[in-house]
């Protein structure tokens, strides 16, 4: 009986030692949200998939979800993707952490990034995100019309009576990219956009660059009028024209249509920074940054998080981001791309417009904040021939006491 | 035989139950919300009373703007939308029904073949159709020298195309389904009362008015109600198709909503919004039901 009884003891004893253990080893899991559900979500994955192959600590669960921003406010996810210009919303309701000890964790500073995106994870002096790319405007171009990228708007405008009938030098959407549209001319022009924490759009500055747009379209003729949701780029992969079609010779629209020209136009695809249309050079575009959910407090998670942010900004691992065609933030993977421009075109011509590119403004909101602007201010811009600055202002007017009402929310 | 009350209970279970987590807690869980000012992403979870409809009805704020934006533009819909959607249908119904079997049958199934479609499909393919100047529709209008290329029309862009290209779509889409049931409506006809029509000399209009539509007069109601409140619900055509625009001018009540909720994460005040809109849906329908009740009188004193 004894024996027996020393038996079971020591089982139990050894079961529990081995239970112990296995708890003790098993890994610490992050839960990663962000919303690459196009193309990209599967060089995200590879990364992902690297790391926690490379070892056995932690692993990280990533989930690729289109209304991933819903699902972060109602759920318990550790590491999010939030956009920059989201950033500011994100950081004032506190959903996410300052993360300056996990840079210091992941051996990173700041300045290891570009200076764009430093900024724009900088709030309150303290950093609130790892910035992982911009996506700004960027010019496709058809060398066969076009054999040089046109650098200024007189470019453009010497475009237009060469390419003969029915090819205009450029498209200007109906919608889709109206928001950037209006935004990369602000940028050109220097125009502030911002008062006491809300948009302000009634200005003679912004007044002037939307006249400028109806300009183009109406009296410069630099582009077709009536072009529809994404015009800029279908009417740059229209074939050969005919007394039934326009194209366009050159394309200022967002980098993720970059896959879709190359197999159209493969050689003949230029790839280039934005013409200078205002005062000086200067794009709009959005951008990627990797934040911390605020309820993540557990010490193990946090380590978690810095080590994977240390392996994946690495030249080695982020360049499977450039691979997607987005252009990264990190300063070794930019030396990287200027050493591999031909292998790289896209990523690093937008890495060569990040100096001038110009995010939204740090705003409350700030989608919601321009909507009348994207909307109602845009379609009257590329509609109404003769536009003038008496029939605007009071529109500007509205949309900046519209995008004063939620920033005083 | 008697069934003791518990059996019977049990047999009305599954109903219950699917009725209270489907449609009770939902419309309860929303009337409550409606009464906090909740707002995504934030700790902001007050009892705020019947501020936001008092908001949304009274104030003027960008709420008010909206609601009233998004109810006039689904007014203009519903307007546009409802009698040819009927009338359509109804007409290809009794097209259909003087046609010969098998044909008959290819023809229903061909029409209805439209409404298995998603709207998301639908909507990629009216795109594909209306969107811009390289457009099908432009293109071939281009071809056939009615348009020039450099002035095309903006069937999504400029009104009242955009309206047009919406109706079209929906069209497109539903026809199959109210066709379908004013073809069954139609086949429960006695076959007698059209042979003893003819006898007597009536017309085919003489016998749609005397014989058709006093038959089906409870589909035709039925009918119109349903489409008056499935146009009431637009969203997802002008969701996908026109994206509200122009301007904000095909943005429909249901799609305010939805941005409200979805985009601007205002729960609460996208709740208090919907609440208002099913009364509004509620009022139209009790308002048509009854004026189709007199009518319906009327006709029965006459026949």
């Amino acid at each position: 009986m004894k024996r027996f009884l020393a038996i079971l003891v020591s089982a139990l004893l050894l079961t529990t030692m081995l239970l112990g253990a296995a708890v003790a080893e098993a890994p610490v899991t992050i839960r990663f949200l962000n919303g690459f559900t196009g193309g990209d979500g599967a060089f995200m994955k590879k990364i992902t998939d690297g790391f926690n192959a490379s070892q056995s600590k932690y692993v990280v669960e990533e989930l690729q979800e289109k209304d991933h921003y819903v699902k972060f406010e109602t759920g318990e996810y550790d590491l999010v993707v939030i956009h920059g210009d989201l950033l500011p919303t994100y950081q004032i309701n506190g959903a996410i952490q300052p993360v300056d000890s996990l840079y210091e964790a992941a051996g990173l500073k700041p300045e290891d990034f570009h200076p764009t995106g430093a900024a724009m994870v900088t709030l309150e002096d303290q950093q609130y995100a790892f910035p992982l790319d911009i996506h700004p405007l960027t010019m496709f171009y058809n060398k066969k019309l076009v054999p040089e990228a046109p650098k200024t708007y007189e470019d453009i405008l010497a475009l237009a009576g060469m390419l003969g009938d029915n090819v205009y030098p450029m498209g200007i959407p109906g919608s889709g990219l109206s928001e950037w549209y209006m935004m990369f001319l602000a940028a050109q022009n220097n125009v502030e956009l911002t008062d006491e924490g809300a948009l302000k759009f009634d200005t003679p500055e912004f007044a002037e660059v939307l006249l400028k747009l109806n300009q183009m379209l109406f009296v410069d003729k630099v582009s077709p009028v009536g072009l529809g949701l994404d015009g800029e780029f279908t009417t740059f992969m229209t074939d050969k024209p005919d007394a039934s079609a326009v194209q366009t010779a050159v394309a200022l629209t967002g980098p993720w249509f970059y896959t879709a020209a190359l197999e159209k136009y493969g050689e003949d695809l230029g790839v280039a920074p934005l013409p200078v249309i205002g005062k000086g050079p200067g794009s709009y575009g959005g951008a990627h940054t990797i934040a911390v959910s605020a309820k993540v407090t557990d010490p193990a998670k946090l380590e978690a998080i810095a080590e994977y942010m240390k392996y994946m900004f690495t030249t080695e691992n982020l360049l499977n981001w450039a691979d997607s065609g987005q252009a990264p933030l990190y300063l070794p993977v930019i030396e990287y791309l200027a050493a591999h421009q031909e292998e790289y075109p896209l990523s690093y011509t937008n890495s060569l417009q990040f100096e001038n590119t110009r995010i939204a403004p740090p705003v409350y909101n700030v989608r919601e904040q321009s909507q009348y602007l994207g909307s109602t201010i845009y379609n009257l811009v590329v509609t109404k021939e003769g536009l003038t600055l008496d029939e605007l202002m009071p529109e500007l007017e509205k949309a900046t006491s519209l995008a004063r009402e939620i920033a005083d929310e | 035989m008697r069934v003791k009350p518990w059996k019977a209970f049990l047999f009305f279970l599954p109903f219950l139950i699917v009725f209270l987590l489907f449609w009770a807690l939902p419309f309860i869980t929303g009337v409550v919300g409606s009464m906090y000012n909740y707002r995504l992403g934030t700790n902001r979870n007050d009892f705020v009373g019947l501020q936001n409809y008092e908001t949304i009805l009274f104030s003027e704020s960008r709420h008010h703007d909206n609601f009233f934006l998004g109810l006039g533009n689904t007014l203009i819909f519903v307007g546009i939308s409802v009698i040819p959607l009927v009338i359509i249908c109804l007409l290809l119904a009794l097209l259909l029904d003087r046609v010969k079997d098998p044909w008959k049958k290819v023809f229903r199934t061909l029409f209805f073949m439209s409404y298995a479609v998603s709207v998301t499909a639908v909507s990629a393919i009216f795109i594909w159709m209306l969107n811009g100047p390289g457009s099908y529709i432009n293109v071939t209008l281009s071809r056939l020298g009615i348009i020039s290329a450099e002035s095309p029309i903006g069937w999504l862009s400029e009104q009242p195309f955009a309206w047009l290209s919406i109706l079209g779509a929906t069209i497109w889409w539903t026809v199959g389904f109210n066709m379908m049931l004013f073809v069954n409506a139609l086949n429960e006809i006695d076959t007698q009362l059209y042979e003893a029509s003819s006898i007597d000399g009536a017309s085919y209009p003489k016998q749609f008015r005397y014989i058709i539509m006093p038959s089906i007069i409870h589909t035709f109601w039925f009918v119109l109600l349903n489409t008056t409140i499935a146009s009431f619900n637009l969203y997802g055509q002008s969701y996908l198709i026109t994206r509200g625009g122009p301007g904000q001018s095909t943005s429909s009540l249901s799609l305010q909503i939805y941005r409200t909720i979805m985009e601007n994460k205002n729960l609460s005040v996208g709740m208090a919004m919907a609440i208002l809109m099913g009364f509004v849906v509620m009022l139209f329908c009790m308002a048509q039901y009854l004026l189709t009740q007199r009518k319906k009188d009327y006709m029965e004193v006459r026949k």
